[in-house]
């Protein structure tokens, strides 16, 4: 509303109350200086007319109207007496004198019955009039007229007076606000220019210096000091805190990093370790098949069948769990991949293994997308062999692959009418080993799914899935936006 | 204004005249008497009988008269050898006070009555009457006042004289001192001659 500074006002409410209270006073004493001024020149008057009636007696007794002239021709050292005059008993005018011949002008009129003394306050003038009386009958009357010009020189001079004293005293009354606002606005100015840097700084080591006084402003510099030492203290062991907190996830982050390298190092040495013995359990049995299987006889021989389809199992166990591994450690090579030619490359190739099946697939095409087209193509052919699997009890099927847009995301999906999942164990679909089917229903390792979260994620992408017990499952993904730097993990 | 006042009442009386003029067919001249008055407007001027009359009960205002000289709290004035004034002094100083005392005429025959008088009036036709009053006021405190030409020459203390057809009035100083009297200055003022000559009539 009104921006003017502490100090501003503090000057202006000083020239106000100092100016005030002179017009005031002066506006007092001029009243004053009126009143008795006009009593004065009453009185004056009064004085003059009583000695002139007192004079005139004899001449109006003796009718002697020259001794009346020179007795009001004394007037003539009374400067503001415009004209008097002497009035017989019957007003007529017996004598007058005008201190400016040809100036008689006034009027008498009608002199109250029983009076002593009458004025009458014209516009410039005023007019006294006395009657003249001898032995206690009245035998005539004596007038006197003043000019009031004296009352309007005294205004002027008032005036005059007032507005130099209003002038110097406005002065001084700004001289002593300047003077003041050192000593009290000052400090409450520096207070505030030292909260506008404080906040525009961010600068909570500022402080004021200390106060010499004894005041509320001192009061308030203290305050204001103790605040910032506060606010700093707090920001010290807040920073203390969230470094320590930094530490803590560093370590952590650190520790968690190495362990999981190490675990992954492990089973993958472990994986490879592996294949070596199965390999030769493989090998050795297919040779001990070939070169004593007429010994074996035929019981012998289902035996080493059944050696054989197990090492081969666990073989393609350790190449699932190596390709998981693999996924989990290679680099990321970011390009343009066509998801729709990848589904529809692996539909042909589950096609072409079994052609007796009667699968419709349903393949949209989609909008390029960003990411490694080697893991990418891994994880759709997770889910397409998923959906190929679980629709596999079914004479025919339906497989769709498609997107669809909903809120700036684009979401894909794979669709199936198979055998489907109970929905209540949707979030253990993703987790390695975990199956929700007997092995004996549909074969599988479980890791599958595992291994296509885990793609997703390196590129920063999620995916989840929906569906009920023999109605079919969907599972949505979705990859980052384009242009996007997808996450390393 | 009471002029104005008379002025209107005179038209009013005038027109009514009028009227009844033309009513009775009267005489011009009575309505030309009429106008005239009309056209003056004013009280008519006193005579010099009344002016000196009512100087006589003024002059008493301006006069000390020596402590103790009266016993009797009553203020004398007396006309000596006939009264000229026509009942113009009893109008005068009827129920009239000075300094509080009230204001008595006496009329005496001989210079031998005025004792007890403050103001002593001598008709100046009577020389004789003058010179034997001016005499036995000698021996007592009375103001002389006459309208004798010579009266101040003759040792008398205020002399009536006519200027330019007003009474005016002149003062022997020296007289009135001899008499024991003090005059104001006020009146000394108003006066046209101010004098002092001795009893024989010599300027001092």
């Amino acid at each position: 509303m009104n921006s003017r500074s502490i100090s501003a006002r503090l000057t202006i409410m000083n020239l106000l109350v100092s100016g005030a209270a002179l017009l005031l006073a002066s506006a007092g004493f001029f009243a004053y200086d009126q009143v008795t001024f006009r009593q004065a020149l009453e009185r004056t008057l009064s004085a003059q007319a009583q000695i002139i009636g007192s004079n005139g007696v004899s001449a109006l007794l003796f009718n002697d109207p020259q001794a009346a002239a020179s007795t009001l021709s004394a007037l003539r050292t009374s400067t503001n007496i415009a004209s008097a005059g002497i009035l017989t008993a019957d007003k007529r005018v017996f004598a007058n004198y005008t201190r400016v011949p040809g100036d008689e002008t006034v009027t008498i009129p009608a002199m109250p019955e029983g009076q002593d003394e009458a004025f009458w306050f014209r516009r410039a003038h005023l007019v006294l009039m006395r009657p003249i009386s001898s032995e206690g009958r009245v035998i005539g009357y004596v007038y006197i007229r003043a000019e009031l010009r004296e009352i309007d020189v005294r205004l002027q001079r008032y005036g005059l007076i007032a507005v130099a004293v209003l002038l110097l005293s406005l002065l001084f009354a700004l001289f002593v606000s300047r003077t003041f606002q050192k000593s009290l606005a000052g400090p409450i100015i520096r207070l505030a220019e030292m909260t506008r840097r404080v906040s525009r700084e961010k600068d909570y080591s500022l402080r004021m210096p200390a106060s010499t006084d004894n005041n509320e402003v001192a009061v308030l510099i203290d305050s204001f000091n103790a605040m910032l030492e506060e606010v700093q203290e707090r920001d010290r062991s807040l920073q203390k805190a969230h470094d320590e907190l930094e530490q803590r996830v560093e370590e952590r982050t650190r520790d968690l990093v190495s362990a999981n390298r190490e675990l992954e190092a492990f089973s993958y040495s472990v994986s490879h370790d592996l294949r070596g013995p199965i390999d030769a359990l493989n090998g050795f049995s297919y040779v001990l098949l070939q070169q004593y299987g007429a010994a074996l006889g035929s019981a012998g021989k289902e035996i080493v069948d059944h050696i054989r389809a197990s090492a081969r199992r666990m073989r393609d166990l350790i190449d699932v769990l190596l390709n998981l591994s693999r996924v989990t450690t290679s680099s990321i090579h970011i390009e343009n991949v066509d998801l729709s030619a990848m589904v529809r490359s692996i539909a042909d190739d589950l096609s072409r293994a079994e052609p007796r099946r009667q699968v419709e697939f349903k393949i949209a095409q989609v909008e390029p997308v960003q990411g490694d087209a080697r893991l990418l193509r891994i994880a759709l052919d997770n889910l397409l062999r998923n959906s190929w699997k679980y629709t596999s009890k079914h004479a025919t099927a339906r497989i769709e692959f498609g997107a669809n847009h909903d809120m700036g995301r684009t979401i894909f999906y794979v669709k199936d009418d198979g055998a489907g999942f109970d929905a209540a164990a949707a979030g253990q679909l993703f987790q390695p080993f975990q199956r929700l089917h007997k092995s004996t229903e549909f074969q599988g390792d479980g890791i599958g799914l595992a291994t296509v979260r885990r793609i997703l994620g390196r590129h920063g992408g999620e995916i989840w899935a929906r569906g009920a017990r023999e109605e079919g499952a969907t599972f949505f993904f979705v990859l980052p936006q384009q242009g996007r730097e997808p996450g390393a993990r | 204004m009471d002029q104005v006042r008379s002025r209107q009442s005179l038209r009013r009386l005038t027109s009514a005249v009028f009227l009844r003029c033309l009513a009775v067919v009267l005489c011009p001249a009575l309505f030309t008497l009429f106008a005239a008055l009309a056209a003056s407007g004013q009280s008519p001027r006193p005579t010099d009988l009344q002016v000196k009359a009512a100087y006589l009960y003024n002059f008493g205002k301006f006069v000390r008269w020596p402590e103790g000289s009266f016993a009797e709290p009553v203020f004398t004035v007396c006309v000596l050898g006939g009264d000229p004034f026509e009942g113009a002094l009893d109008q005068v100083t009827n129920g009239q006070t000075i300094n509080g005392v009230p204001v008595k005429v006496a009329r005496i025959a001989s210079s031998g009555g005025i004792n007890g008088c403050r103001v002593l009036f001598i008709k100046g036709t009577e020389g004789n009457l003058v010179r034997s009053a001016l005499v036995a006021a000698r021996k007592t405190s009375v103001l002389t006042v006459s309208d004798a030409p010579e009266f101040l020459r003759q040792g008398g203390m205020i002399q009536f004289v006519l200027v330019q057809d007003h009474v005016r009035f002149e003062v022997n100083l020296n007289a009135v001192r001899e008499g024991g009297l003090q005059l104001s200055a006020e009146l000394l003022k108003v006066a046209t001659k101010v004098v002092a000559l001795n009893s024989s009539g010599v300027p001092q």
